[in-house]
């Protein structure tokens, strides 16, 4: 059916503010932000700035900080993106499964989700701090060890307990999706497959799972572009410490802009993040489309 | 086909959950809202006590109506922020009828990330009060007001203040401030401790070593102690080290590091504390470390260095804990430490005139005493010699002060901090040698200082 005249300009009438809004505080704000990566735009040219080209982008990709941040979000986002998502299917499987307290169970497993992320990185820093209550466990309550384990001050062990708290975060969040999209998932299906002898796993892998494709693929793009925003847990958990040792590539983009000035540098990284972001987002949606045709 | 149709709503459903995840972080800016509700208030008092004192003067006097913008970070509800908007700034409309001062409070950090955001888009205040650390990017960025040029009577003004203070605004021969309020570290150690184990206050660093090693080890509670404790390796922590064993960041005019800080000294001073914590006699600077005022007031820390506000911090979380302070301990380069503090400058956007005005009344004597009334070391010279100041057991700090020294005045300071940093976290690591980190840091720090 085609649109008349009169409600076509009503509709437009009707989007102009939101898309006014998105424009003026998104769209012009990237385009800006764009057209700055290619100047020198640091304290000594605040008010004048030199065109550069691509300096700001050789001087990201040549940084070892730069490059040991990306290495953590990357290993962070590995780790963290498919264990949500396996801890979340498994919760949601077996929440579909039970009978009684099917709310009780979706309310405890989300309320991580709805927790602040400040609180909750404080708390898991106060439980992972040298003197903290996992090391007074250790070592007063259950006696494993003589003395306090120190599992912030390291690259591996700061970025181990972020990883941790971003799992325990995520798992309530894929818990709902993926509930929403298990029960979506036609019971006849099932009846069919039990009638052709299928057992619990090979209904998991036949039906389950082409079942809820699609929101695998949808929670894998949002968790893989999740990952590569951590920043509150990193940041209060270690806040880059030891030596710039745990920094990811937003704490970075952040230290490099407001507290050394360097808004051009900044610029280009975060335009190289959304590159990446976008190749990998391009990625799993083939990864999936391939896997559709077999 | 039927299921296809269900994925747009759970998306739907996913969006609301994330939307969801982001309501959650709100209270990390809360604090910011609350600090600007504050400074609201402060203008309506600010502003109600202008409406006073217009009273009395509108008539007799009609001057063109000014109003100052004054950015500082005096925490909302200190005594700080109370004297500033209830006692000087009524003081400074009463004497300067026509001005009318608008003073915001923001928190220390975002001030910094304000001015930077403001800068660009023309929204500077006239006067601000600044961390001494970030004159030098603010006058690379050319947007302060080099004084000396521009106030004719600014020798006058600076004769009156610290000249040790002073040179935290001095940059390349010109003054882009006035110094505000000053501060250092000194020795602060634990009475009891020192008195159990038969020591007194380390006077030289070779006895520091000794106490440290000797204060260290399990307390009777079985729980590890260290003998000091420094909460960071960035200049402010590792300055007074390095400057009291006679070795040094660059040369005097700020242009090279390499023999500097790859000097035999410099080097000596990162070594001593690498090896005090190898051998576990100091401790701080790591995630998982007990935080300073938490683990000095408890018996875990032996000794600090810190500056004036930590006694009324101890006092109001460690109110029985007894300890005393000392001078910072000497070296072959005597006993130095490192100069904290505040400048006072204008934007050069300012409405000059009015700006310098309340510059130079921020910087009087009577302005200077009434801060020294909530913990503020003066800058000006008159007001250190004043009742106030005498009783406010600023005497130790004052002494420090005498010989203390500002960290380099140039731009691309912070990131020298912070290379400074990363090298000699390596080393405490035990990942490179000092005179290994230290030489790879002077070649990036000489490249940094030409930038």
């Amino acid at each position: 059916m085609k649109l008349k005249g009169k409600s076509k300009a009503q509709i437009g009438l009707l989007l102009l503010p939101g898309l006014l809004i998105f424009c003026i505080f998104t769209v012009y704000p990237i385009i800006r932000l764009f057209w700055m990566s290619f100047f020198k735009w640091d304290f000594g040219s605040f008010l004048s700035q030199k065109f550069i080209g691509l300096e700001n982008y050789r001087s990201v990709v040549t940084d070892p900080y730069f490059q040991t941040s990306f290495v953590n979000t990357i290993v962070y986002t590995l780790i963290t993106v498919p264990a949500q998502m396996i801890l979340g299917l498994l919760v949601a499987i077996l929440i579909n499964s039970v009978k009684k307290f099917k709310i009780g169970f979706r309310v405890a497993y989300y309320l991580p989700v709805i927790t602040s992320w400040v609180i909750a990185s404080l708390v898991f820093k106060y439980v992972f701090n040298t003197e903290g209550l996992l090391n007074y466990f250790l070592t007063n309550v259950i006696h494993v060890t003589g003395s306090n384990i120190r599992w912030l001050d390291s690259r591996w062990g700061g970025m181990t307990v972020a990883m941790l708290l971003g799992i325990w975060k995520g798992i309530g969040w894929n818990m709902v999706v993926f509930l929403a999209a298990l029960q979506a998932v036609p019971q006849e299906l099932y009846e069919s497959a039990a009638l052709d002898g299928a057992g619990s796993w090979q209904k998991f892998r036949y039906v389950t799972l082409p079942g809820i494709k699609g929101t695998v693929l949808f929670a894998l793009v949002m968790l893989t572009i999740g990952g590569f925003n951590v920043y509150t847990s990193t940041k209060l958990i270690t806040d880059g410490k030891p030596g710039h040792d745990t920094e990811v590539v937003l704490t970075w983009m952040y230290y490099k802009a407001f507290s050394t000035g360097k808004f051009g540098y900044s610029a280009a990284l975060s335009f190289i993040i959304a590159f990446i972001l976008g190749i990998l987002a391009i990625l799993e949606f083939r990864l999936m489309q391939n896997k559709e045709q077999q | 086909m039927k299921r296809d149709k269900k994925i747009p709503a759970i998306a739907l459903t996913a969006a609301m959950c994330l939307a969801a995840v982001g309501c959650g972080q709100s209270p990390a800016s809360s604090e910011t809202t609350a600090s600007s509700e504050n400074s609201a208030t402060t203008e309506a008092a600010g502003q109600a006590a202008t409406e006073a004192a217009a009273e009395t003067t509108a008539e007799a006097e009609p001057a063109e109506e000014v109003t100052l913008n004054f950015w500082h970070h005096y925490s909302a509800q200190s005594p700080e922020n109370e004297t500033l908007t209830n006692v000087l700034i009524p003081k400074f409309e009463e004497e300067n009828p026509g001005i009318t001062v608008n003073a915001v409070s923001h928190e220390w950090a975002d001030l910094h990330d304000k001015i930077l955001i403001s800068a660009q888009s023309d929204t500077l205040p006239d006067v601000a009060r600044l961390d001494s650390a970030w004159v030098p990017e603010f006058q690379k960025m050319g947007i302060l007001v080099p004084l000396n040029k521009e106030m004719s009577d600014f020798q006058d003004v600076a004769d009156g203040l610290l000249e040790s203070a002073m040179t935290t605004a001095q940059i390349g021969g010109d003054s882009y401030g006035l110094a505000l309020n000053t501060n250092t570290k000194i020795l602060y150690y634990n009475t009891e401790a020192f008195e159990k184990a038969g020591l007194q206050a380390p006077a030289t660093m070779d006895e520091f070593v000794e106490d440290c090693k000797k204060l260290s080890g399990t307390n009777d509670a079985g729980q590890q102690v260290w003998g000091y404790d420094e909460p960071g390796l960035a200049g402010w922590n590792l300055c007074p080290f390095i400057w009291s064993m006679g070795g040094s960041l660059t040369n005097e005019d700020q242009t090279k590091a390499t023999g500097y800080l790859n000097s035999k000294e410099t080097v000596a001073a990162i070594q001593m504390l690498a090896d005090l914590y190898q051998e576990q006699a100091i401790t701080g600077w790591n995630s998982g470390d007990i935080p300073m005022t938490d683990g000095f007031g408890t018996g875990r820390y032996m000794m600090l260095l810190e500056g004036p506000w930590k006694v009324s911090e101890l006092a109001g979380a460690y109110p029985e804990f007894k300890y005393s302070t000392a001078p910072v301990p000497a070296g072959d380069g005597g006993s130095i430490s490192v100069l904290g503090g505040e400048d006072i400058g204008m934007f050069n956007t300012a409405n000059k005139d009015a700006a310098w005005k309340f510059m130079k009344f921020m910087t009087s004597e009577y302005a200077q005493e009434e801060m020294a009334k909530c913990g503020q070391i003066p800058c000006n010279k008159e007001a250190l010699e004043s009742d106030t100041v005498k009783n406010a057991d600023f005497a130790p700090y004052i002494e420090q002060l005498k010989t203390a020294k500002s960290r380099p005045t140039v731009a691309s300071w912070s990131e020298i901090d912070s290379e400074l940093t990363a090298s000699v976290t390596s080393v405490m690591n035990g990942e490179q040698t000092a005179q290994e980190a230290m030489d790879d840091l002077a070649k990036k720090v000489d490249a940094l200082l030409a930038e």
